[in-house]
């Protein structure tokens, strides 16, 4: 089997989340070859996903389609900062709730809809995101991911307390998306698309910042931040960067969580959501491009898959997540690039040994 | 006058739970270098076991010695199959106890069920001293911690297996080389830790009914405290359990108590981030992160 | 004067003092060594120099600029990059990614130069781990890993290069790889000082020694000066020299 491959390195020696295992697919510059095929697998995804409502799946399928594109819009930022910079958040769905409970204040006391409220949202999500990251300047670890999860519980105490402002512990209502060049976004279908389209964007942007040089930044204050300071890097200025961007990715899926709910109350934002956001990322696993996704994927259509009622497949995501970081700390995106290089690495091993 | 010295009792009653689940997070993150998440599933357990033993018609007592036998067993369990292994990453133990409690709450929902569950009074007495009247459970329940919180300081501080404890903690390699097992007594501390719990869960549902879902208010609180007490600082873990008590009790008489939670979670966020040893001093747990 | 100048650097943590009022200058056109027991203070002036601690007292002056209790990252913007003992690299990364991320940085820190190695591959070449590029710089041997953390500074452009025992667990054999390596930084136009105890590593590399024993400067001056300085051969009684 040829590690060389893709230019990818597989994680055999898989250490940790935090550990020495060789990061995978999205990192490094990559070579023309690696990206043409990654493309076209994106592209291939997208048409599959994109033909999926033509096929007459129901609206059940659907549903859980758009709550898995949602959630892992908000993965993703969290992938970001887990995956690249290294900092794990216990607290991330306190972002998600600034972003939809900014869409919805100011639907419910400014009668702003739906696109204006957009990038509101997702700056105040940003803000927040600056704004719970800031400890992490200071402490790292396991007191820093106390202090996400403390932020979360306050978000929620606030949210509870906050009297008409947030609809205290019933919350709030929305209206429907305006219609755009006539699309009706009341049809589960658009709504559909909508998320889609909002799912390919951000996967295209972390795509992108993860092969950038500010990708490659983010993960040297992962892996050394003393030799980061060393070399010039703003440490600080970063950390806070990236905590921002994983709060607008979580602020615009907090605000397509509350047009396709119509009602949201302090209780989605709270601990468990946060911990099944936490979860699902590592399950996933934070490092590769398609591992926010599957994690939502898996957390999302198991219990539909397996027929599973919420307390079993509670059980089950447990149980896959201890499972995970003792065996696969990479996460499942990791074991399945590991297999499909393997399968490569049989088909087309001499080739590629020859090519690199 | 006899009001206060009531409600002195019914605090400190609930300062003693607040205390012994304090106590064990303080002494595994502190000593043993693992956040156990799942701390406040294993005081939940340790309350309804004692509710099941005491179901069975065991006497209360008896059953919450059971309770602590359970949760010793599952800390053994848990430290000897999932938090061995990522010893020297915490994150990753951090994060499986995530998972750990998740599990812990759903089994227990799916053995039992999701509703709040209660013992009969186990002493079904009321002491009358003077004018005061005070229930029997809850002086017992401050008694039994008390003698728990000696029985643990002077475990940490005097004893030999204390000294060589802290020994491990301060340098790893030289107490392994000196022939200290750490690797046991990390065991050690962890299953000690869970038995507290389990004590603290059982005296807890000998107080208040409790649900399967009481582990995620407790392990706040409980990380507040061994924080503001320092970590691996078992006197320091009291006088924060006290003090924690004390403001609860003020904010819900006197303050505003919807906000009552808020005050601890921002005390909290303050001193991991002025002070993350712990306001009291204590160590920054073990140096394997 | 030279390009750095120290005056009266003093550092204490709680009670203890770990530079006693120490005065250097250290010139960016040559190799200078600092030597001195274990304890005497050597890494904490680095880690003072480059700005790990705010110094308790004293002045650091870079070029004419005070740069005391400035930021590591703004220090190392000004061309003073270090390297450390322990943390030498990006472990989970690739080697030719631990290249790139420094080369970027520096690439921003020219100052009006041309960029002396243009690609990772160049400058692995130049420390000698050529075509080891896709190696997990995390399960690098001891010795390729020293010099992978000294390309990775190197990368980064700098104008004086502050090397923390480079020879630290090597052999006999890769120091004297790495002393050539070093050697060639000073008509690249790259300064180097370096803080040591390997005596036969200093001799051969430094033109001048500075010895410093608990916290403060106990002779500076030409290698052959500092080697027959009887308060040197002192601290060192029967020691490595």
């Amino acid at each position: 089997m040829t590690m060389e491959f893709l230019n990818l390195k597989v994680p055999m020696a898989l250490g940790g989340a935090h550990g020495k295992a060789p990061a995978g697919s999205t990192e490094g510059a990559g070579n023309r070859g690696r990206r043409i095929e990654q493309i076209a697998l994106a592209v291939a995804l997208i048409a599959i996903v994109a033909a999926l409502p033509s096929l007459n799946i129901g609206y059940r399928f659907l549903s859980i389609a758009i709550t898995t594109g949602y959630t892992a819009i908000a993965l993703y930022g969290l992938g970001l900062q887990f995956g690249q910079a290294g900092i794990m958040s216990v607290g991330h769905a306190a972002m998600l709730g600034v972003g939809a409970y900014t869409a919805a204040m100011l639907s419910n006391h400014l009668g702003v809809g739906f696109w204006a409220a957009l990038p509101a949202s997702i700056v105040f999500a940003a803000i927040a995101g600056g704004l719970v990251g800031l400890p992490s300047l200071r402490v790292s670890g396991q007191h820093y991911i106390i202090i996400t999860f403390c932020c979360c519980a306050l978000l929620v105490i606030c949210l509870t307390n906050g009297g008409k402002l947030t609809g205290a512990a019933t919350g709030l209502d929305v209206g429907s998306i305006p219609r755009v060049f006539g699309i009706n976004f009341d049809k589960l279908f658009n709504y559909y698309y909508l998320v889609l389209a909002a799912l390919v964007i951000t996967l295209g942007l972390v795509y992108a910042i993860v092969n950038s040089s500010y990708g490659r930044t983010l993960r040297s204050i992962r892996e050394n931040e003393q030799l980061a300071r060393a070399i010039g890097i703003n440490v600080d200025l970063h950390k806070i960067g990236v905590f921002m961007a994983s709060g607008a990715f979580a602020g615009l899926a907090g605000i397509l969580q509350v047009y396709y709910l119509r009602h949201i109350s302090p209780t989605l934002y709270g601990a468990f959501p946060s911990l099944y956001l936490a979860l699902m990322v590592m399950l996933g696993g934070g490092r590769l491009i398609y591992g926010p996704l599957i994690g939502a994927i898996i957390v999302n259509f198991l219990p539909e898959v397996m027929d599973l009622n919420p307390v079993d497949s509670r059980i089950a995501y447990g149980v896959a997540l201890l499972v995970v970081i003792l065996l696969l700390p990479g996460g499942v995106s990791s074991g399945l690039l590991a297999i499909y290089r393997w399968i490569c690495g049989r088909l087309f091993g001499r080739v590629s040994k020859a090519g690199s | 006058m006899e009001i206060l010295i009531q409600q002195l009792v019914n605090s400190l009653s609930v300062a003693s739970v607040t205390i012994l689940i304090g106590m064990g997070i303080t002494l595994i993150f502190g000593l043993a270098g693992i956040v156990n998440f799942a701390h406040g599933e294993f005081l939940m357990i340790g309350g309804i076991a004692t509710w099941f033993f005491v179901g069975m018609g065991l006497n209360f007592f008896v059953a919450l010695l059971l309770a602590m036998v359970v949760v010793g067993a599952l800390g053994f369990v848990a430290e000897r199959c999932l938090f061995r292994f990522t010893l020297d990453r915490p994150m990753n133990g951090f994060i499986m106890s995530i998972g750990l409690s998740v599990i812990l709450q759903h089994v227990v929902v799916r053995v039992f069920d999701e509703f709040q569950k209660s013992t009969p009074d186990p002493l079904g007495a009321v002491w009358v001293v003077g004018d005061v009247h005070i229930i029997a459970m809850r002086a017992v329940v401050v008694v039994i911690t008390a003698i728990v919180v000696a029985i643990t300081y002077f475990g940490i501080t005097r004893s030999r297996y204390g000294l060589a404890l802290r020994a491990s903690v301060a340098d790893q390699a030289t107490a392994e080389l000196m022939g200290i097992p750490v690797r046991r007594y990390v065991t050690g501390v962890f299953v000690y830790g869970s038995i507290l719990a389990g004590l603290g869960g059982a005296l807890m549902i000998g107080l208040f009914p409790i649900t399967p879902f009481v582990g995620s208010v407790v392990i706040t609180r409980g990380f507040v405290v061994s924080l503001m007490g320092g970590l691996g600082n078992v006197n320091g873990a009291v006088l924060a359990g006290l003090v924690l008590g004390l403001v609860d009790g003020l904010s819900a008489g006197y303050g505003y108590p919807e906000w009552t939670d808020a005050y601890s979670l921002v005390l909290m966020i303050v001193i991991l981030v002025v002070r993350p040893q712990g306001l009291l001093g204590g160590t920054l747990g073990p140096k394997a992160s | 004067m030279a390009a750095l100048e120290i005056n009266g650097l003093s550092k204490a943590f709680g009670g203890v003092i770990a530079l006693g009022g120490v005065d250097l200058s250290i010139p960016d056109d040559r190799i200078t060594g600092i030597v001195g027991p274990n304890g005497s203070g050597k890494t904490t002036l680095f880690n003072v120099i480059t700005g790990v601690y705010p110094p308790t007292g004293g002045s650091i002056t870079w070029h004419g600029e005070d740069i005391s209790g400035r930021a590591p990252h703004q220090i190392a913007r000004k061309g003073l990059v270090r390297t450390f003992q322990q943390a030498m690299s990006f472990p989970g990364l690739s080697v030719k990614e631990n290249i790139q991320i420094a080369l970027e940085r520096g690439s921003r820190q020219l100052r009006g130069q041309a960029p002396r190695w243009h690609t990772p591959e160049d400058l692995l070449d130049f420390v000698g781990l050529g075509g080891r590029g896709g190696d997990d710089a995390g399960s690098m041997p001891f010795g390729n890993l020293r010099r992978l953390g000294v390309a990775v500074a190197l990368a980064a452009n700098p104008v004086l290069l502050l090397l923390d025992e480079p020879a630290a667990g090597l052999s006999d054999g890769e120091a004297n790889m790495l002393a050539d390596l070093i050697m060639k930084l000073p008509e690249m136009g790259i300064g180097v000082c370096l803080i040591d105890h390997h005596m036969t590593f200093m001799t051969a590399l430094c033109q001048r020694l500075i010895v410093l024993d608990f916290g403060t400067k106990i002779a500076d001056g030409t290698t052959q000066s500092v080697l027959t300085d009887p308060k040197v051969m002192e601290v060192y009684l029967g020691g490595e020299l």
